[in-house]
Parts: structure tokens; sequence; C-alpha cells
């Protein structure tokens, strides 16, 4: 033993049976890095209760009757009207009608901007010819709020089913042409020229780079898109309709039936959230390298 | 055999500006040699692969290969990138066969040329993985085999392993060797480590800056010796090694920090 250091020797001791110690583990805590902001950190339940304290607050205003009926409804009276409308229909419609008829104008103005606003918008970011002829106009109308052209698709295009699916159309085409186009110029040139040195012709890079590239964007995009759509429906169906969520809400107005304007309001809400699910559950399963290259 | 016949290349800078990136730079890459252009950033080393590519063309000047004239880039000469341009939505596999696809190979002729490759870069258990759930000197492998499965003339590297940590960097290395060794094929390989020229090239052709030009010429056997099974650690520790380390190290600092040889 190292008479300098006892502590030397002391390593050096076998014990035959190993002395069995049952110390008690002594409780330590796991630990997290700070984080910044939002971080990982779950909103969940405070969200939840924010919910919560919002219906409880209307619940409370209508049950003491500190405004009127016509302003605010309680929230047993639009659950009854919801069953109502939901069993009987409203404004000469049922409920599936009116949401068939929205959610068809919906699809058919998506359909028609993602058709004509991918390729535009990926031709956009490959060639300046098109760039140019179709910057001009796309940023000329895509701020305007489609209210504002609304009259024009009328005077062009009459009252009829053409002139909403093109209001539509229009509002829903500029954000997937500006994301196509934005997901081209975003395209790291390496990919490109790793592709033409293996022998890619235009149409192969358009095909295997390009465009998968740009998807991430493009889906980006669409659901920006329907977000659009969706706040355009009801100006779209302003428009003479018998038909559709958005004349379900005007007609209410009318009669001041408030109630039925929150039941429409809550479709509404049901089904851009459903789309808006349906498009990250798309960009889940197409694009799930998104934000790791 | 790939000939650089005086290439010129002008750039026009932002403020109106002509940088000479390439001055009159010749240079012959033969069979089975493996050139490495050493010199700092901004030497015109990046420029010369780009022009050899097709990815850039000459001001004046030709660069042939195998006598016929590179008017852009072709699946003769493989690239392999310093940022990984893999693509995210194919698997290591799909990624490696990218260019017999492209050639419109039948589906079992690409997958029995991809498995061979992935072999002979050690990726064989990795054929399905996404590229970004590999590491960084996986995916420069993964770089490597899909250059190589349009079985090119000639491999251009640039800067391929700069992006590595030094332990991966010298399994790369060998693993180059191995593959160059193997294959024969040509490679030009730009770097400005000085270890790694001297370790990898049979000839290395020092470059500097404004105007981008060559400005010495070795040629090495060291990577035949490690080619050959020599231990690249005592190949490393040799008296001709660090002698031409000195030498190449004073040649680089003299053509880029000329303040420096004041002090």
């Amino acid at each position: 033993m190292n008479p300098a250091n006892p502590l030397v020797g002391a390593a050096l001791v076998h014990l035959d049976p190993p002395l069995d110690l049952k110390l008690e583990q002594p409780q330590i805590k796991t630990v997290k890095p700070r984080e910044f902001g939002v971080g990982e950190r779950s909103t969940l339940t405070i969200s939840l209760l924010t919910v919560l304290l919002l219906g409880l607050l209307w619940w409370t205003v209508t049950e003491r009757q500190w405004v009127g009926r016509v302003f605010l409804p309680s929230p047993a009276e639009v659950l009854r009207l919801a069953i109502d409308i939901f069993s009987e229909g409203y404004a000469n419609a049922t409920l599936l009608e009116h949401l068939l008829a929205s959610l068809s104008r919906i699809l058919s103005g998506a359909l028609i901007a993602v058709a004509l606003g991918i390729p535009l918008g990926l031709l956009a970011g490959l060639s300046p010819w098109v760039k140019g002829v179709l910057d001009a106009p796309v940023e000329f109308y895509w701020p305007l709020p489609p209210l504002a052209y609304l009259p024009l698709m009328i005077i062009w295009l009459g009252i009829g089913e053409m002139s909403k699916i093109t209001l539509l159309a229009l509002a829903m085409f500029a954000p997937v042409f500006l994301s196509a186009q934005a997901g081209v110029r975003s395209l790291p040139v390496e990919r490109v020229q790793a592709a033409l040195s293996l022998g890619a012709t235009r149409w192969q890079l358009l095909r295997e780079v390009v465009f998968p590239s740009a998807l991430p964007e493009i889906l980006t995009g669409i659901r920006i898109a329907v977000g659009v759509g969706w706040s355009t429906l009801v100006a779209a169906e302003l428009i003479a309709s018998t038909k559709g969520i958005g004349y379900m809400i005007m007609s209410a107005s009318h009669f001041l039936a408030t109630d039925a304007v929150f039941v429409g309001i809550a479709w509404i809400a049901i089904c851009a959230f459903g789309f808006s699910w349906g498009i990250r559950s798309l960009e889940r399963l197409l694009v799930p390298w998104k934000g790791k290259s | 055999m790939l000939r650089v016949d005086q290439a010129t290349v002008h750039f026009k800078a932002r403020d109106g500006s002509t940088v000479h990136a390439l001055d009159s730079v010749s240079l012959d890459i033969g069979d089975g040699e493996l050139t490495v252009a050493l010199g700092a950033s901004g030497c015109g080393k990046s420029t010369l692969l780009s022009a050899m590519a097709g990815f850039l063309p000459l001001s004046s000047g030709a660069i042939t290969l195998n006598g016929r004239p590179v008017t852009g880039p072709g699946r003769d000469r493989g690239v392999v990138f310093q940022k990984d341009s893999l693509l995210p939505w194919k698997s290591v596999e799909q990624n490696v066969a990218l260019g017999l696809k492209l050639a419109g190979l039948g589906w079992r002729e690409q997958k029995e040329k991809t498995s061979q490759l992935l072999g002979s870069v050690g990726l064989q258990d990795f054929a399905q993985s996404p590229p970004y759930e590999l590491s960084g000197g996986m995916r420069q492998r993964v770089g490597l085999a899909r250059a190589l499965a349009t079985d090119p003339e000639i491999l251009l590297m640039d800067e391929p392993f700069g992006a590595l940590d030094s332990l991966t960097r010298e399994h790369m290395q060998l693993l180059l060797i191995d593959v160059w060794h193997k294959t024969g094929k040509k490679v030009f390989f730009i770097t400005h480590s000085i270890d790694e020229a001297l370790l990898l090239a049979t000839r290395v052709i020092v470059m500097s800056p404004r105007p981008g030009r060559i400005t010495h010429q070795f040629d090495l056997n060291f990577v035949r010796a490690v080619a050959h099974g020599a231990n690249p650690r005592s190949v490393k520790t040799s008296s001709q090694y660090l002698h031409m380390r000195e030498l190449l190290r004073d040649l680089i600092h003299s053509t880029e920090h000329p303040l420096e040889r004041l002090a």
C-alpha cells in the first residue's frame, strides 16, 4: 500500500463474494436543456383550457342575460338549432345539400387552381419568358380582396356556378402559383448539376428533380390556397345562390337568426379544419423529408 | 485522356470589373491518374472542375475527353459534390440507380448494378434508408457510388470530404484509393488539405489565385504505395512525405499570403 496515498492501494482490493451493498438509490431528477420561445413544449392543455373558459364565458353571458338573444344566443339554443338543421335542413335545402354545394365549389376551384398553378408556377421558375409574362398580372390581382372583383365576375360570367368557381379558382391560383415558383427558386443547383451529369434530359430533370424538390413548398401553397378558398366562399355564395354554407349564413343574417349564423360558422370551421388536417397528412405521406435535407 | 488546353474563364463581377477566374490553364489527365488540385479558395480550382464537368463554358481554350470536345454535362464525367446533392425522396439505392434509370436501364439491371456498387462502398445494409438518416461520410459514399454507376471515363470530385470530421475523412480517403485502384478510373480531385493531396495524388497541381493558374506540378507515388498495401501511417511519416509536405506548405503560403513572408 502506498503510504503517501492510501486510496491508490484501495482500488486493488477484490472482495469475494463481492459486498452486496443495498444502498438507497437517491432520487435524481431528469433535466432538459433550456429552450427559447415555445420550442417543443406541447400547448394542448393550455389551448383546451382556453376553449373551456371561452365556452364558460359564453354560457355565463347568455345565462345572466347580459346581452340580448339577438346578439348572442345561448350555447344550448345553438346546439338545439344545429340538431334541427341537421335533421330538417335550413333555407329550403338540407344540410347535406348546403355542404355539398360549398364543398363542390371549393373543390372545383382548388382543382383548377392546382392544375394551372403548379405547371405555370414551375415554368415561371424555369423560364424568364413565362415569369415575365405572368408576374405582372398575378402580382396585380393577388393582393386584391376577391370581393372587389366579384362584380366583374358577375358581369362577365353571369350569376351561375361559373362566376363562383372562377372567383374561387382565381383566389386560390395565386398561392399555388407563387409557391411552385418559390419551390423552383430554392432548388439547390448541385441537384440539377448532379442529374445533368448523370445524363438527364430536360424533361427527366423536370420530373425527377425539379417537381419533387418543389413539392414541399407546393403543398404549403395548396394549404394556404384552401384557407383563402374558404374565406372567399361566403363572398362567392352571396351571388344569388340557393344552396351553400355561405348562402345559409347570409340568409340567416337577413332574418337576424344569429343562432343559425353560429351554426353556419361552425360548419365552415369544421370543414376548413378537416381540409387543413387532410393536407397535413398528405405532407407527412408525400414529403417526409421536409426540413431534413 | 482528359485534356485541358489553354482554358481561360473570365467572369463579370457585380461592380463591372472582370474576374480572371482561370487563366490559360493546361492539364492532361491520363488513364489511371489521380490528379489533385491544391490551392486556397479563389484559386480557380472549382472553376476548372465546373468547366471540365460542362457546367461552365470557357472564355477561350478547349477541354476534350478522348478527343471529343466537352460542350456540356454528360454521363462520361461523373461528379461528386461537396454538399450532398442526393435526392431526399429517394432511398440510398434509388439515388445510386438514378443515372441508370435516366439511361433507361431495366429494373433488374438497375438493382444488380446498384447492389454491387453499394457493396463496394460498404453501404449494402443501408440500401433502403433515406439519405437524411445517414451520416455525412455515408452520404458522400452514396454520392461516390452514384457517380460510378454510369461507368464514367473520369470522376470529378469537388472537395468531397471537406465537410467531414478528420477521422471519417481518413476512412473516405482510403475508400477512394481502393475504388480508384480497383476501377482504374481517371480522377480529378479538389482539396485545400495538403495531406489529402499528398496521400491521394499521382499528380498534384498547385494553383494560385488572381488570376487562377497552375503554378507547380509534382508527380507523386504515395497513393500507389498505399494502394499496394503500404500502411498509410508509415507513408505519412516517411521522410519523402514530410519533405514534400514542407515544400507544398511553403509554395502555398508564398502564393497566398505574401505578407506572411515579410514577417
